[in-house]
Parts: structure tokens; C-alpha cells; sequence
């Protein structure tokens, strides 16, 4: 029994292109974000989404999440359509955008997660417990009291993190969180969402462009490009099929990001 | 209540934010006191030379422009999220972050701003309609205080209503109309006097549109004893629910709009 189905997925934007000399009326352009996009999720799952930028890694995000909504196909999430159930939807779900806030910007950290305690309607028991496991797992302790614009990036991120779970989702959206962090810290946030997956078999389908992300974290990538799904299996067989292909023209040391981008040449994207 | 709760919370902590930066506080707080004793200004030289309009005397005068000042100024204060930010929440997509959480979208939109700066704007509005009920000699009544604040009350619903039309435009073209304005602002500007000294065109906007002459005018009317249009006192208590209503018929379009988002990057 999958606990995300994706049953062929359509989203178009209509773009207004800027008006050309001489012309009346702004041209229209129908961009598709997603064509024809299907792909099952099991529940603990921990799936890694990437594709190159404007693939439609994002959209299909919003649309699971119940931001947008899609123009044809059908989404269910452990038995809920997010768009039409919106807010019971997104009492189970947490999701963190690497490039945005969700938290608030000139007050302690504290006050913010108190704040999406109200929001999300968590029991003051459930949300104590909850809140020193993840400072713990999240080396939050002496941040607590930080308004967040004090934070480096990497602490802010962590931060965004702990806003995210403490209503304890079962199903986490990860947009791009490793964007811009240090080494340690990205460790540090990878060890943290392998034990958040084991310890509360947290779905999450993780978006990133850095591939060592997804080589540590996920048994399973699906590959998008210019909106159709171009792969879904087992990372080893994507990068083995890449590998041999490409050992003759760059040496020895493979990096992940040379096979991808071959791989993505090699698709045509 | 628990709704009520979220949204007072929310106030705290914004305006907990906007006292980390005390001195720019402090500042804006002083210019926009500027800003609406200038206002005031404009109706003192006004009263200074004509001394009556049609059968308004100083007084009353002074009892309209403190009317709409305070209930636009509470509207600023409380409703910034759909009064100023509103706009730039569609254009950063933090509108999304809204639309993931498990709470209404108007709901959270209101707690997602404040605007304490105006405190010395609604500081001017009292000044003005206690001058005005001193200058008009307002033989007060609880039932006449009672009409006060409903009129109040439901300004407050009306004017976010009117602020509402700017959101529901923007959500459509991702970018802040300002043609929204001239029945906000607009409607601030000539409202601060009673609706009967403008031509019928005028008029009609005023009590059918944007129905500031039956939430504010009829009401305050009754207060000072010179009913508008000759209406009996009962139907200035019934009248000011005009601003409910619109501010319902929004709310609607409002939640139809809502479902043409189409977010914004990544």
C-alpha cells in the first residue's frame, strides 16, 4: 500500500512573455512544469528528487504540500487529495523551503516554535517532549534564545528544521536544505534526517542539487527533467550506467556531480 | 477562541519585533503623528473659514474626522497583514507559508503583520472627536456611546473589506493595484465628511459601494442629533452591519481567488 500516489500529474503555467515592438498585445507562452508526471511513495520512504533547475522538482513539491493546484491528474496522501483538504492535510506534513523563512525574523527562536505550537494546535505535553528531543538531535540548546536573524545560516537552517517537526509530520519535504551550509553542518543535518526517518519512519522526499545529499541519504532517486520523469530506482544503477560510459574522458575521480551532469547532457535536458 | 488566542499572540510578537529597532520605532511613531495632525490641519483651515457646511457646524465636523480617524487608524493597526503586506506576500511567496499551515488563510494573513506606529494617528482621531462632541455640546447617552462603538466596530470590518479588493486583485497579477486605492484612501479622504455635501454620484459610491455614509455617517448623524436623510435614530444601530457585509461578500471573493495562486520561485 503507497502512501503518496502521483497518477499522472499535468501542471502548465501561462507566462506573458514582455510585448515585442510593433505587436499589441504581450504574447502568451504555456510552460509545462509537469507532463504526465506518476510515481508511488511507500510510508519511511526516504526518496531523493532531483533534476536540473526549472525541472519541476519544486511544483510537484507545492502540489503535494497543497500549495498549487495541478491542472489534470491525481494526488493522494495516506488517503487525503492536499489541495482539496487542505488544512487536514497539512496538519501531517512539514516542509522546508532552503532559500525561505517560515519562522519569525526579530524574536528568539522560542517564541516562534511557541507560536507554531498555537498554530498547529499541539498539546503542551507533547510539544515539551518534542522540543528537547529535536534541540538535542538538533544542537539547538544555546540558540533557543536567538532571534533568528543572529543566526549563520547553518544554525538557521537547523532552526527552520526543528519549526518544521515539532508537530511531529509523517511526512517531510526537504527544498534543497543543504543549500549554502559548511561541511559540518551538512553532516550534521544528514545524520539528523536519517535518525528522524528511523526513529519516527518519517517519510521524506528530498529535493537538492547536491548529489553527495542524496548518495548518504536515499536508496531511491527519481530524476526529472523538463517536467517528465526520467528515472526512478536505485542510485548505484544510475550512477553505475553513467560510470562507464563516461570513465574514458574524465579520470579516476568520478565525482557524483560529473555523472549527473553526463547524465543530463546524455537525456538532452 | 482558540482563533482569537493565535491572532493576539501573533500581535504580541509582532509588535515584540518592532521594539527590537526602538529608535526607528520611536521615529516613524513621531512622523506619522506629522502625518495625521497635518490631516487635522487641513479640517481646523477648513472650519477656520467656512465656519458651516450645509447644516454641519465646527463641531460636528471635527466629530466626522475623528470618526474615520480612528476607525481607519484601528484598521491600519490591526489588520496590516491585509491593509500593507499583503501585496509582497504574494510577490515573495510567503503566501505559501501560510497556505501550509493548518489555519484559516485570512486568519493567518491578519497575524502576519501589525502596525503599532499608528497609535498617534488614532491619538489624533480621539482628540478630534472629543473636541468635536465638547464643540457640539453631545448630551451623551449610553446608547449614543454604544452607537459610537459599533460604528467603530464595524468601520473596522469595512475598511479591511475595501483594503480586501487590493488583495484579490493582486493574487490575480501577482503585483499591487493601485487603482484599489482610490476607494480606500480615496474613500478615507472624502469620508472624513458627511456624505450629504458631495454631489448624488459621489453620494450613491459612498452608501451603496464603499457604504462609508451608513457605517459612519448615519450613526454619527444620530449622535449629534441631525439625523442624515431624515432617518428615524433606530436604523443608524442597523446600518453599520452595510460594512459587515461587504466585508463578507470580499471574504468570499477573497477565498475564490485564492484558488488561482499560482505561488511564486522556488
Amino acid at each position: 500500500m503507497s502512501y503518496i500516489s502521483v497518477d499522472h500529474l499535468c501542471k502548465t503555467f501561462t507566462v506573458r512573455k514582455k510585448r515585442e515592438k510593433g505587436s499589441f498585445f504581450r504574447e502568451k507562452e504555456t510552460v509545462h512544469a509537469l507532463r504526465d508526471v506518476s510515481f508511488e511513495i511507500r510510508k519511511g520512504e526516504l526518496v531523493g528528487y532531483i533534476g536540473p533547475n526549472g525541472a519541476g522538482k519544486s511544483t510537484t513539491v507545492k502540489i503535494l504540500s497543497g500549495i498549487l493546484v495541478p491542472d489534470s491528474g491525481n494526488v493522494t496522501v495516506g488517503g487525503m487529495t492536499p489541495w482539496t483538504d487542505r488544512k487536514a492535510h497539512v496538519r501531517r506534513i512539514g516542509v522546508v523551503f532552503g532559500q525561505r523563512t517560515q519562522l519569525w525574523w526579530d524574536v528568539p527562536l522560542l517564541d516562534s516554535y511557541s507560536l507554531l505550537r498555537d498554530i498547529y494546535r499541539v498539546p503542551e505535553e507533547d510539544y515539551r517532549k518534542r522540543l528537547d528531543e529535536l534541540t538535542e538531535a538538533l544542537q539547538l540548546g544555546d540558540l533557543l534564545r536567538t532571534p533568528l536573524r543572529l543566526l549563520s545560516l547553518g544554525q538557521r537552517m537547523r532552526a527552520e528544521l526543528c519549526g518544521s517537526l515539532l508537530h511531529s509530520p509523517e511526512l517531510l519535504f526537504l527544498d534543497e536544505p543543504t543549500i549554502g551550509l559548511d561541511a559540518v553542518s551538512k553532516l550534521a543535518l544528514r545524520d539528523f534526517l536519517q535518525w528522524e526517518n528511523r526513529e519516527r519512519n518519517t517519510t521524506i522526499l528530498l529535493t537538492t542539487h547536491d548529489m553527495e545529499d542524496i548518495a548518504a541519504l536515499c536508496s531511491r532517486v527519481m530524476v526529472l527533467g523538463h517536467g517528465e520523469k526520467l528515472y526512478d530506482g536505485g542510485l548505484q544503477e544510475l550512477l553505475s550506467k553513467y560510470d562507464t560510459k563516461k570513465t574514458v574522458q574524465v579520470e579516476e575521480h568520478q565525482n557524483i556531480d560529473h555523472l549527473i551532469a553526463a547524465m543530463y547532457r546524455d537525456l538532452g535536458l | 477562541m482558540n482563533t482569537l488566542r493565535l491572532y493576539c499572540r501573533s500581535m504580541a510578537i509582532l509588535i515584540r519585533s518592532q521594539l527590537q529597532y526602538p529608535l526607528s520605532f520611536f521615529m516613524q511613531t513621531l512622523a506619522q503623528l506629522v502625518m495625521e495632525g497635518g490631516e487635522m490641519l487641513a479640517v481646523i483651515l477648513l472650519i477656520d473659514r467656512f465656519d458651516r457646511l450645509n447644516q454641519w457646524g465646527p463641531g460636528d465636523l471635527y466629530f466626522f474626522f475623528g470618526l474615520m480617524s480612528v476607525s481607519f487608524y484601528l484598521t491600519e493597526i490591526f489588520g496590516r497583514g491585509v491593509t500593507g503586506n499583503f501585496p509582497s506576500m504574494v510577490r515573495t511567496g510567503q503566501l505559501d507559508t501560510v497556505l501550509l499551515r493548518p489555519r484559516g488563510i485570512l486568519t493567518q494573513v491578519l497575524c502576519s503583520a501589525a502596525d503599532p506606529r499608528r497609535i498617534t494617528c488614532i491619538a489624533v482621531g480621539t482628540v478630534s472627536l472629543v473636541l468635536g462632541s465638547r464643540l457640539a455640546k453631545i448630551a451623551w447617552t449610553p446608547l449614543k456611546a454604544l452607537l459610537l462603538a459599533e460604528s467603530i466596530f464595524f468601520s473596522f470590518w469595512l475598511l479591511l473589506g475595501l483594503f480586501m479588493v487590493e488583495a484579490i486583485l493582486c493574487i490575480h497579477s501577482v503585483k499591487s493595484v493601485e487603482l484599489a486605492n482610490a476607494l480606500t484612501y480615496g474613500g478615507r479622504s472624502a469620508c472624513e465628511y458627511p456624505s450629504d455635501i458631495y454631489p448624488r454620484p459621489l453620494r450613491l459610491l459612498f452608501t451603496v459601494i464603499a457604504p462609508f455614509a451608513l457605517v459612519m455617517h448615519v450613526p454619527a448623524s444620530v449622535i449629534l442629533d441631525k439625523p442624515l436623510y431624515g432617518w428615524p435614530a433606530w436604523a443608524a444601530f442597523v446600518t453599520p452591519l452595510s460594512g459587515l457585509a461587504l466585508f463578507g461578500i470580499m471574504y468570499l471573493l477573497f477565498m475564490k481567488a485564492m484558488k488561482f495562486y499560482r505561488s511564486t520561485g522556488s
